[in-house]
């Protein structure tokens, strides 16, 4: 509900022209200049602010690297009215999920527990753009939950993500890249505490004119850190995706370790895909697996579906709809769920959407 | 003996560049408990999947007809509509897609089983009961991350869901702990008692097959079926191994050369 009365206000504004993006969404090493996939050039709505007087954040979350970088910062932070702030107790563990808006800063205490969320909305008109900055710090031994949605109602949308975990925090991310249009989101999870984790699945979804410009930074800077990133999407139609994965473990990472792996299914040759895995190592005592590396559905895994009475056609089609089935399990609430919905209605259509709800049970759950 | 299930007839069958099956019959009646044994490398993965009708093998020669109908030409989605069931030996894990997503989506895809929603989440939820698998597996990744146990017991979950005419069950047994083996010899005697399918099982162990009463056994070694009999030629391949059919086989491949 926040979310939209805060969208309408934003249409409200008088927008005083547009300014360009030059570059963003970078990763940290610059070394697939060949693909000509390193950033994305994005022009956007700038709001006139005269003479409003905003809160911002806290200065400490100023530290905080998002993954798009600090041009969108800056213009995100200009273009908010004001910064959105939330405290989490230490120890408490919160159950009602924060829903983060335009600029938002998490500030999740030692022992903590809580669950974020970024949601866009579907319904009502589309908009140009809109754009969520967020910016977590996850004291000593916190749990952090964040949770993105992307599916739909703006042209564009920019997500921009930092997180920073401490001391053993453990922090899990999911997103779901499902809308129309173009999506340009970063992330940067700085792992600076000892033991600190990280655990990223992103899912997405490119079809017709889509673009889909994703992101990933994960430093891991203490020592026998751990992140896992998992990305796995269909592409079909003339979608262009581009997704940047760096881990990078700093000097002084020792212990550490990291892994990323995407798996794509492309359904159509006019498909652009471009994907950079990174590893920078200034670390000789990294353990385990820091390996990269890019799979895809393979003919063994269509020909199981197969076995079991599915066209390639139809074969293909559950990659798709189990993207919204996921997004439906994970979403925390009954906004998220019907953004998801609403997004799976376009995709897949008002029979197979139905049938996402009342087979997760989600139905019976809303009504009573 | 027209009103055999699945008749295999003179078929030879291969990877692009490798021979592996070699002129094989064999023919399986409705509601039949079938037996194929061998050593390691024979070939009995092979004819599972070349029955089931994947294309990463070609036939070269004879046919497959199931159900009174020539289904060798026919794709695998078609074979397993007409009735198939493979079980396989190293069920394929499938990053990306939830179980619920894919049960849902097999079962609604065959006119005669589908239901609500409400309906399927109710029977799957009695058959995970059957065969001990607690829910939350539901919204996991298709056998990812599974021990082989579980992978097996999804395989099992699939089987008693869908009420195939015909199950090839693919070294269900092997790799199991004594619990995950008595949870899967329950499902597929529950499979016969409930579907009254047809059953070509392969496997090493005999313990799997305590609990079914078996109408044939057959003997493949070297991509040549070399021996067929009934129930009792079990207990004398427990006793004596394979060597006696590999010497026959040997004769018989010199034969060819
Ligand atoms: N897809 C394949 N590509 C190449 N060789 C294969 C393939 N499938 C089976 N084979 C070969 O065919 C022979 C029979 O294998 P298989 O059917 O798995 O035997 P079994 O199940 O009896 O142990 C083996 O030599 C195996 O290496
Ligand atoms: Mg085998």
């Amino acid at each position: 509900m926040a979310e939209s009365t805060l969208d309408a206000r934003q249409d409200a504004r008088p927008t005083a022209g547009h300014v360009t993006l030059e570059r963003v969404n970078t990763p940290p090493a610059q070394t697939w200049n060949y693909l000509r996939a390193n950033d994305i050039t994005l022009t956007v709505p700038v709001h006139s602010r005269k003479g409003d007087v905003f809160f911002a954040l806290p200065r400490l979350f100023e530290g905080v690297e998002c993954g798009m970088g600090p041009t969108v910062t800056a213009w995100a932070e200009s273009q908010a009215k004001d910064a959105h702030y939330v405290e989490v107790k230490a120890g408490e563990k919160r159950k009602e999920p924060i829903a983060a808006q335009e600029d938002t800063g998490v500030m999740v205490r030692a022992g903590a527990e809580a669950t974020i969320v970024i949601c866009t909305q579907p319904d009502g008109p589309v908009q140009d753009t809109t754009a969520a900055l967020v910016r977590v710090i996850a004291e000593r031994g916190a749990r952090v939950h964040l949770l993105e949605f992307v599916c739909g109602g703006s042209d564009q949308r920019l997500d921009s993500v930092g997180i920073v975990a401490d001391e053993d925090a453990r922090i899990d991310v999911r997103q779901f890249f499902l809308g129309a249009g173009t999506t340009a989101a970063g992330l940067a999870v700085a792992l600076d505490g000892n033991r600190a984790r990280l655990d990223l699945t992103c899912r997405y979804l490119g079809r017709e004119q889509d673009i889909l410009d994703i992101n990933h930074v994960v430093r891991q800077r203490g020592r026998n850190t751990h992140c896992d990133v998992r990305e796995s999407g269909v592409l079909d139609g003339h979608a262009k995706k581009s997704l940047r994965a760096t881990i990078d473990l700093v000097h002084g990472s020792s212990g550490s370790e990291g892994a990323e792996l995407e798996n794509v299914l492309i359904l159509s040759d006019d498909v652009t895909n471009k994907t950079m895995p990174v590893i920078l190592c200034d670390e000789d005592d990294v353990a385990g697996n820091h390996g990269a590396s890019i799979g895809s559905v393979g003919p063994e895994q269509i020909q199981y579906l197969r076995d079991r009475g599915l066209s390639m056609q139809e074969a293909e089609g559950l990659y798709v709809r189990a993207l919204f089935d996921e997004a439906l399990i994970c979403a925390p609430t009954p906004q998220t769920r019907a953004a998801v919905l609403a997004r799976a209605t376009d995709v897949l259509g008002s029979e197979v959407a139905n049938d996402l709800v009342d087979g997760l049970g989600l139905r019976d759950a809303e009504e009573v | 003996m027209s009103n055999q299930l699945l008749r295999v007839s003179g078929l030879s069958a291969g990877t692009e560049d490798k021979p592996i099956l070699h002129d094989v019959s064999l023919a399986v009646g409705a509601g039949e408990t079938h037996v194929l044994m061998g050593p390691n490398g024979a070939g009995k993965s092979t004819l599972g999947h070349v029955i089931m009708g994947d294309p990463a093998y070609q036939v070269s020669s004879g046919t497959i007809e199931f159900d009174g109908k020539d289904v060798t030409e026919d794709a695998a989605d078609k074979r397993s509509l007409a009735g198939i069931f493979l079980s396989y030996q190293a069920p394929v894990e499938v990053p990306g897609v939830p179980l619920y997503s894919y049960l849902r989506t097999i079962t609604q895809k065959r006119p005669e089983l589908k239901m609500t929603a409400r309906k399927f989440r109710a029977r799957v939820g009695e058959i995970a009961d059957q065969l001990d698998m607690g829910s939350s597996f539901l919204t996991r990744e298709l056998n990812v991350g599974f021990s082989g146990g579980e992978k097996k017991k999804i395989e099992m979950l699939q089987l008693l869901l869908l009420r195939p005419k015909l199950a090839i069950l693919d070294e269900t047994d092997s790799g199991l702990d004594v619990d995950a083996l008595s949870v899967v010899s329950r499902g597929i005697e529950t499979y016969r008692a409930d579907c009254d399918g047809a059953l070509l099982v392969i496997t090493h162990n005999t313990r799997i097959l305590e609990r079914l009463k078996v109408d044939r056994t057959h003997v493949m070694v070297q991509g040549h079926l070399v021996a067929e009999g009934p129930a009792s030629l079990i207990d004398s391949i427990d006793e004596h191994g394979f060597e006696q059919f590999e010497k026959a086989s040997a004769v018989a491949g010199g034969e060819r050369a």
